[in-house]
């Protein structure tokens, strides 16, 4: 009797250890049911010379269900068709996104391990000195998703109609704005405004954007920045100005930072596809040639309705990282005024 | 009115579908056993099959992902009563006295407490879901700094509770848990603290990798430590596999004190079903008649404590859905579910989208009685685990225990930590120190310090922020309450009592 419980025992040992696969794997086992049969007929890009001879690792810095996972997954599923591959999501979450890149940067450039890059956070974990990589060790492939930050106050706020009306509140009294982190995107996003528009401001950290968001709807925050997805679909919330250089399309209502006279460049986060440095140019050409078609594809555009796919090619891209850490790191000085 | 009760009614003809029905039954098993492996969370678990319901029809989808989120939450205990190794952090009250029951034999009983309290703690949080979702999503924008400051400190009161031995001894531990949580990159300012340049440290130190440890692998030292084959594993293997009609009365009013704890703290954004148990645990024994049980095996402590962390799957999907607000991780990973099937939370689920959240609501129901029957017939298999040898045990924890804290991250890192917590574990029980203290200080250190820090931040060092608003008094009273209840409690008894029994029975009582 005890040999049997002790084998039942195993067993549950060996699901753990599948279980643990499953981490890694879930659109491995997701996807093949649909997707087995149109990669036989691979519409793979062909000109190119190079294809994967095996499973695609895509690293994603962020845990499972996180913004950057879901959209890569959804990415994924639908590139498998023009990748002729299955294409399996890793999560290497922890340091702030800093060990998945560091996975990425070290991992064999022989193609078969891509990842995601997420910028402006990418920029900022090098100069927290959380990562031991550079821009180099990376080499882009393309950009899937861009958001456009926003500067919000709360719906019912009658305080603030516009954006003069906040700027002008806010250089006569101290306001507090949440920030998604300390020196975290929607933290740069709030100073550049303010520094642009001469005021200044207590900003509270809460550690993500969820939480900063709350933040503001309890009424501890006077306003915030955060990106155009994080407020879709929201009607408790006002965006009074975009950090863009040209009214986006879906709020034409909203005016630029720009036009106001205030901060006047983009500013926002991207999550693009890169690869460890040193791949060939095959591997890139031949990412880039097939994310383009699957960012094209009208199945994959309809489960991606609800974010901004933005695909940029890899000249571009490379060039996105480079201005995106050039900004970063010209913020250590003058930017921050404690 | 009358509209909305069809629209609920309707909820649950659609959620009576072959598919959905399925989908239930295969969510919670897939639950339970993410669940009861130590490692794999509910959050975890939830995020993984997310993907794969993005093909299925809406309501579907949904159900299954509330599914693997009770059936993981109630799974958690099955191995935190068995081999003292909480499956996921809200097990971690459970296994105080679940495993004690395990020690003497009566783990199916225990089993079965845990599948009972389960069921009503997720059941009693559905009518919340149901009928006052609107009104009490206002609560989570009542919480802000100063209150989760106080939040925290109310949760750490419990260490008072849990800790009747030597509350010395129980204040070192949380001392020690409060320190510990102060690894990594600080919430406010982004200093490094303690990381000594380790990556992986910046978010802290991973509780679940600390509970795993402390928990589990220590419990596998103290096992090796005796000599193995002359133990006699609960020798007497008699009880069964059902409550009988008193043990369900003596339950009846912990599980709904838990209930409404745990429906509350749910609701609140940042606190989660980690806590709700340790407070389920704590209120279950402060007004249990037997409290000489506690420690000993408890039925009361697995119940509170189990219900409580059900209540919180109904509590925390409120904010949820009605406000965008999720208050742990799991519900982050289910609005990001409904966002890809393009529903957005918010009033419009109740109104346009009415029929397909009634049919959520309604599978959410339907599944706490999935969870009961396919917990009540998996219980009668794994209480049987409770007969195996340490022999075989040892290993086999020892295995879950790497496997469970390499699979957070898919780091060898996380291993190291695990082991260090376990030795670390292992060296507090051999010094009666409390380690259910340290994992509660470990949970609700960053909370505190965030809401201090940020309340402070706010008012610009003004002190008085923290006594502005009617909910920080609440808690401030109910943590003066927290503190001396014990104390109180004890002495009243013993008077009532006025005998010495009483007296060495309290004294007895031991947690770990």
């Amino acid at each position: 009797m005890k040999k049997l419980f002790a084998l039942i025992l195993a067993l549950c040992m060996v699901f753990a250890l599948c279980a643990c696969g499953q981490t890694a794997a879930p659109a491995e086992s997701a996807a093949p049911a649909e997707s087995e049969a149109p990669a036989e007929e691979s519409a793979a890009p062909e000109a190119t010379g190079w294809a994967p001879d095996g499973p695609v690792t895509l690293v994603v810095a962020y845990k499972a269900g996180n913004g950057t996972d879901v959209t890569a997954r959804i990415l994924a599923q639908y590139a498998e068709k023009y990748v002729g591959q299955t294409i399996v999501v890793e999560n290497v979450d922890g340091g702030s996104g800093s060990i998945g890149w560091s996975q990425i940067a070290a991992a064999e450039p022989d193609g078969m391990t891509i990842g995601f890059m997420n910028l402006p956070n990418f920029n900022s974990s090098i100069v927290k000195g959380l990562g031991t990589y550079t821009t180099e060790d990376f080499a882009a492939i393309c950009n899937h998703v861009t958001e456009t930050s926003l500067v919000l106050v709360r719906a019912d706020d009658d305080r603030f109609a516009t954006i003069e009306d906040l700027v002008a509140y806010a250089k006569e009294n101290n306001t507090v704005a949440s920030t998604n982190g300390a020196q975290a995107s929607n933290h740069i996003g709030a100073q550049a405004f303010a520094n642009s528009a001469g005021f200044k401001y207590t900003d509270l950290p809460q550690g993500n954007t969820a939480d900063e968001l709350t933040s503001l709807l309890g009424g501890e925050a006077d306003w915030c920045v955060a990106k155009v997805a994080d407020i879709a679909g929201r009607t408790d919330v006002r965006a009074l100005a975009s950090f863009s250089t040209e009214r986006l399309a879906e709020m034409p209502d909203v005016p630029t930072l720009g036009e106001k006279g205030f901060y006047d460049q983009w500013l926002g986060s991207s999550r693009c596809v890169v690869a460890p440095a040193g791949v060939s140019d095959e591997v890139i050409a031949f990412y880039e040639e097939a994310f383009r078609l699957t960012m094209e594809d009208p199945e994959y555009l309809e489960a991606a309705a609800s974010f901004a796919t933005d695909y940029k090619n890899a000249a571009d891209t490379a060039a996105l990282i480079q201005q995106q850490q050039e900004f970063t790191e010209g913020l250590a000085e003058g930017f921050w005024y404690e | 009115m009358l509209e909305t009760l069809q629209l609920m009614g309707q909820g649950f003809i659609s959620a009576l579908t072959w598919m959905n029905l399925l989908a239930m039954a295969g969510g919670v098993a897939l639950g339970i056993i993410i669940g009861c492996l130590p490692g794999l969370s509910a959050a975890m678990g939830v995020a993984l099959m997310l993907p794969l319901t993005f093909s299925m029809p809406a309501d579907t989808g949904l159900i299954v992902l509330g599914a693997i989120y009770c059936g993981a939450i109630f799974g958690g205990s099955i191995s935190a009563i068995l081999i003292h190794t909480p499956g996921t952090p809200a097990s971690a009250a459970t296994a105080i006295e679940g495993y004690q029951m395990t020690l003497q034999g009566k783990a199916g009983k225990a089993l079965a407490t845990a599948c009972w309290s389960s069921f009503w703690g997720g059941l009693l949080s559905c009518i919340s879901l149901y009928f006052f979702a609107p009104l009490l999503a206002q609560l989570a924008l009542k919480f802000m700094s100063a209150e989760k400051f106080w939040l925290g400190i109310f949760g750490l009161t419990i260490i008072a509770g849990v800790s009747s031995k030597s509350i010395v001894k129980g204040l070192m531990s949380g001392a020690l848990g409060l320190i510990i949580s102060t690894i990594g990159l600080d919430p406010i300012d982004g200093t490094k603290r303690f990381m000594f340049g380790q990556a992986f440290l910046a978010e802290g130190v991973n509780t679940t990798c600390a509970l795993i440890g402390l928990f589990s692998m220590s419990q596998v030292f103290i096992l090796a430590e005796k000599e193995i084959k002359a133990r006699a594993k609960a020798a007497k293997f008699t009880d069964k596999i059902t409550l009988t009609r008193d043990e369900r009365k003596k339950i009846r009013p912990t599980i709904i004190r838990s209930w409404i704890m745990g429906n509350i703290i749910g609701i609140l954004p940042g606190a989660g079903a980690s806590i709700a148990c340790f407070l389920g645990y704590n209120s279950a024994k402060q007004f249990s008649k037997t409290k000489e049980e506690f420690g000993h095996g408890a039925i009361e402590g697995v119940a509170g404590s189990e219900a409580a962390n059900n209540a919180v799957t109904g509590g925390s999907l409120i904010p949820m859905l009605t406000l965008g607000i999720p208050g742990e991780s799991v519900t982050a990973v289910l609005m990001g579910g409904l966002i890809i099937q393009g529903l957005t939370p918010g009033p419009e689920l109740f109104t346009k989208h009415a029929a397909m959240t009634y049919t959520f609501f309604a599978g959410f129901v339907l599944v706490q009685f999935f969870m009961l029957a396919i917990g009540t017939l998996g219980c009668r298999g794994f209480a049987q685990i409770s007969r195996l040898s340490d022999a075989i045990l040892i290993p086999c924890v020892t295995v879950l225990c790497v496997i469970g804290s390499y699979a957070i991250h898919r780091n060898m890192s996380d291993v190291v930590v695990m082991i260090i917590f376990g030795v670390l574990g292992y060296l507090m029980r051999k010094f009666d120190l409390n380690t259910a203290a340290v994992v509660l200080a470990l949970i609700l250190g960053p909370i505190s310090e965030k809401g201090l820090r940020g309340a402070l931040r706010v008012s610009d060092g003004d002190i008085g922020c923290l006594f502005q608003s009617p909910v920080s008094w609440v808690l401030i009273v109910l943590s003066i309450v927290g503190i001396f209840s014990p104390f109180i409690m004890d002495r009243f008894e013993r008077k009532v009592a006025g005998d010495e029994n009483v007296d060495q029975a309290v004294q007895d009582e031991t947690l770990s």
